[in-house]
């Protein structure tokens, strides 16, 4: 049998792992999990608090939002759609990113100068007003945060990869595949690519709490999902109203992106500590 | 003062042990070390890595690997041991009193302060004179150890300068303290030969100056033989034999001492073949077990009774001592004749250089002029059917660009390379293609050569897997068993990690993944350096044979001639980029024309510890730093 890997050992990537699971089991099986119906209104009981506080109603343990929702229903389903924009926006962003970041590295040149200069304009715009002038120019829409996620944060990926892929590319195996006859495709895909491979799932990992963040911004301000599905964001967003009377509706969902935040980030630093080959090689020498 | 001092000597060592003491086993990594060192003098240490040469150095520092300790004995500097001493006193010493000067000059500075803000720290920290200025107190040193410009070098960071300025600079702010004590360890290991000369010769200077002791650790016998006063040799952590510098190496006591010796191409007379120590030095683990000599399982003078106890060390002369029970047989240990001198064949010629010239020019950029410098600058060559083809020059002065240039890895500005006949200079994908089956090169440092993320059975099989052809998992796994055998590694090894070999072993993978395809030519860049010289024997040792079963040519890339000399049929020196000088080995080396020539050979140390040693020829022009 082969031993544990050395990044599964440590207690960050645990804890990560951890709660990326809890996360993942509420949104594969939120629809046998939530005790109610996200959507369904029960105008008799509304603001009614958790369970645990005088006045608490079993059948919503955390209570119900100004339209008599269940608040825990709707944060269960709210993981759907984190996790929906966390996982395709940080792939995303992430193929287009490693992509450049690569051809940019491997070939140098002018490819690398114009790679390099466009990654440049685009980062000289914040992150958030570029992402809100996507949002009106794509449209609301859960496809659109995506989309508008991917495009603001590709640069993220391709910039501190292309470094890497640019140290990789000086190592003499790098030269021996070339000289044994290995196409360009696969010397980058076999010689380099496994290189930059642990840097790429942390770099993914930290993108994720991003992602998170930024769609709970945007819907938040209406720009993601419609009303009729639930999302942290909006949660936060219908709780303002009520913050003196009900304010546990504010803090669950704020905690339920603070977990999730946390459990992608610490997940990134685990990674980052036991897979950084720069780190460990100076370990080992 | 010189009779008051050489009773009192400066560092002394008396039974001392170092051991790892670990949670599930401990083992000595130094056993019964014993020597003084007198104020002025230089004990050289010697041995093959993993000797323990480094562990004596962090022993006088208290600086030992978690889990080490001194177990036995006394280790004391000027009358007091180091190893009880309070840790501020030792701190005192340490850096004042007693010096360090690392193998990587690199390593010894902090990448991000300038060498000013080092120097001022450290000058600061061992104390200037009333009124003294540190920038002027600095400049001083630096001219002491010979180093021009010393007011913009303050400026510079190291990653700014060559190897070799940056071991000046720790030389001076070594010396600036007056120590009275200084540790070199391989201090010139990673340099040129031409710089490893002056360096050398700097610290004999600079410690005659202030009557320094120095440990000069290497692994080079006749670089250690030529500087210091007093050798000591070390195997697996025990000394195999001390005495008089010139005393043991005109006549080495030990069988190691020979052996090590004998490992060593000569540089000088007629070529004779090496002596190849088989294996490796045991583990220490291994060590433990072992009853008799540590050194009987390579000994070519081993006995029954070698390996019952082990062979205290005996006098055998003033000052001399051995730990061997067959002295008088060490003498009998002679080299191998040398392979005989093969006449080239045919005198088709594969490859041919007319006027190469490679032009490296900045990072392309639309907006600036892009400035170019001449790497290799019209350099003519060829290179015959079977025949071994050496360049020699100091780093930088276009060795690796000419190899890249010759394999396809680059292509060249200027002039016409033809391969078997046909014209690659274009290097378009046909070339290429072409190429790939005559020519296969073998890279320099086996760290970087070897994808840590490849098995090795999986990387000397590479070139199946970009032809398509015999790419089955079986078939690359009997051909990489094959080459695993003509190479001498175990068959098992082809499921290890490159991080799971030695030094050499990485080497002779990086050989077998070149020698894949049967190419008719291999280009080697540096393939030995670095090694120790039991392990650089048996490689060139290796090639040798594998050129016999074979017959391919080869360019032979290094700095150290007398391994070109001893392998190469013809030798082509580069300086800046030209050939300045090419012909048949021997004749080069023993007559050489051009300037650059003679200052190369003059920094070799002389086979013959009474010649005398004088590398620094000054020849105008010819002094790269
Ligand atoms: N940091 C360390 N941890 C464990 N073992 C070490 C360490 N440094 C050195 N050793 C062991 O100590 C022995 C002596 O090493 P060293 O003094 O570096 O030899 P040398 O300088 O002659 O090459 C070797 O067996 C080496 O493996
Ligand atoms: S004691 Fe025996 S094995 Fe050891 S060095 Fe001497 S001859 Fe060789
Ligand atoms: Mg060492």
């Amino acid at each position: 049998m082969r031993p544990i890997p050395l990044w599964l050992k440590s207690g960050r990537v645990q804890t990560g792992l951890v709660i990326i699971f809890i996360l993942g089991i509420c949104a594969i099986f939120a629809p046998y999990l939530a005790p109610n119906d996200p959507n369904e209104q029960n105008l008799l009981s509304i603001l009614t608090p958790p369970v645990w506080i005088d006045g608490g109603d079993a059948m919503f343990p955390l209570g119900t939002d100004s339209l008599g929702r269940c608040v825990l229903s709707r944060l269960i389903f709210g993981a759907r759609v984190a996790l929906t924009v966390a996982f395709s926006a940080s792939i995303g962003a992430m193929i287009i990113g490693a992509f450049f970041a690569h051809v940019a590295g491997y070939f140098g040149g002018w490819v690398d100068w114009v790679i390099g200069r466009v990654v440049e304009i685009w980062l000289s715009f914040p992150p958030v007003i570029l992402s809100l002038i996507l949002m009106v120019g794509l449209g609301t829409g859960l496809r659109n945060v995506v989309l508008a996620i991917i495009l603001v944060d590709w640069t993220r990926f391709c910039r501190v990869l292309r470094s890497e892929v640019i140290v990789l590319r000086q190592r003499d195996y790098v030269s021996a595949a070339q000289l044994v006859g290995f196409s360009h495709w696969r010397t980058i895909t076999r010689e380099i690519l496994p290189g930059t491979l642990p840097l790429l799932i942390t770099l993914m990992s930290l993108e994720m709490g991003v992602a998170i963040i930024v769609e709970a911004i945007l819907s938040f301000v209406g720009m993601s999902v419609g009303s009729e599905t639930a999302a942290w964001g909006q949660m936060i967003a219908d709780a303002r109203q009520n913050i003196y009377e009900a304010p546990f509706n504010l803090i669950a969902p704020i905690f339920a992106i603070f977990f999730a935040v946390f459990g992608f980030n610490i997940l990134g630093d685990g990674l980052r500590r036991t897979l950084d080959t720069r780190l460990t090689q100076t370990e080992r020498s | 003062m010189a009779i008051l001092s050489a009773r009192n000597p400066i560092l002394s060592a008396k039974n001392l042990c170092v051991e790892s003491l670990g949670a599930k086993e401990s083992f000595p990594v130094l056993t019964d070390l014993n020597f003084s060192l007198e104020p002025g003098k230089i004990l050289g240490l010697v041995g093959e890595s993993g000797a323990g040469k480094s562990m004596i150095g962090r022993t006088i520092s208290q600086y030992l690997p978690k889990g080490f300790a001194v177990t036995k004995g006394t280790l004391a500097f000027d009358g007091e041991d180091l190893v009880s001493m309070l840790p501020e006193r030792r701190r005192n010493l340490l850096g004042r009193d007693i010096a360090f000067i690392p193998q990587e000059p690199l390593s010894g500075l902090n990448p991000v302060l300038t060498v000013g803000q080092q120097i001022k720290e450290h000058l600061l920290r061992i104390g200037l004179a009333a009124g003294e200025n540190w920038r002027e107190r600095a400049l001083k040193e630096f001219e002491a150890v010979h180093l021009p410009h010393g007011a913009a070098l303050l400026e510079k960071y190291p990653h700014q300068l060559s190897g070799g300025m940056c071991q000046r600079i720790l030389i001076a702010m070594a010396f600036s303290s007056r120590p009275r004590l200084l540790i070199a360890d391989e201090p010139t290991t990673a340099l040129d030969v031409t710089i490893q000369a002056r360096i050398v010769k700097l610290i004999a200077e600079m410690q005659k100056r202030d009557g320094t002791a120095v440990i000069f650790i290497t692994h080079d016998l006749r670089l250690a033989s030529q500087i210091s006063d007093e050798i000591m040799v070390l195997y697996a952590g025990r000394p195999a034999e001390r005495g008089p510098a010139k005393q043991l190496f005109s006549a080495p006591a030990h069988p190691y001492t020979r052996c090590l010796q004998l490992a060593n191409p000569n540089i000088t007379g007629p070529r004779r073949g090496l002596f190849i120590l088989p294996e490796r030095m045991p583990g220490l683990r291994v060590l433990k077990e072992l009853k008799g000599c540590r050194f009987a399982s390579r000994c070519p003078n081993a006995i029954e009774a070698c390996t019952q106890t082990e062979p205290p060390l005996a006098d055998i002369g003033p000052n001399h001592i051995a730990a061997c029970i067959r002295t008088e047989k060490t003498p009998d240990i002679v080299p191998p004749p040398l392979a005989p001198g093969r006449e080239i064949a045919s005198s088709k010629i594969h490859l041919n250089g007319e006027k190469l010239t490679k032009a490296y020019t900045t990072a392309w950029s639309p907006f600036a002029k892009r400035s170019s410098f001449k790497a290799v600058n019209s350099v003519d060559f060829t290179l015959g059917e079977g025949e071994f083809v050496g360049i020699v020059g100091e780093s930088g002065s276009g060795k690796s660009s000419l190899a890249r240039l010759v394999v396809g890895l680059d292509t060249p500005t200027d002039g016409r390379i033809t391969l078997a006949g046909r014209d690659i200079t274009a290097n378009g994908h046909a070339d290429r293609a072409y190429r790939r089956e005559y020519i296969q090169m073998v890279f320099q440092d086996p760290q970087s050569a070897l994808n840590p993320r490849r098995r090795i059975g999986s990387i000397v099989t590479q070139a199946n897997e970009a032809s398509g052809l015999h790419n089955s998992t079986r078939e690359r796994m009997d051909r990489a068993a094959e080459l695993l055998k003509e190479i001498g590694l175990p068959p098992d090894a082809s499921m290890r990690f490159p991080s799971q070999l030695s030094g050499g072993q990485k080497q002779r993978v990086n050989i077998a993944r070149a020698l894949c395809t049967l190419p008719r030519i291999l280009v080697a860049d540096e393939i030995v350096s670095g090694l120790d010289v039991s392990v650089q024997a048996q490689l060139l040792d290796l090639l040798l044979k594998l050129r016999d079963e074979h017959g391919f040519s080869m360019l032979f890339i290094s700095h150290d001639l007398s391994v070109v000399r001893y392998l190469c049929d013809r030798v082509m020196v580069m300086y800046r980029g030209e050939v300045v000088e090419s012909g048949r080995t021997e004749t080069v080396f023993a007559n050489p024309q051009h300037a650059y020539t003679r200052s190369l050979l003059a920094a070799v140390p002389p086979d013959d510890v009474n010649a005398e040693w004088s590398p620094v020829l000054a020849e105008a022009g010819y002094q790269v730093e």
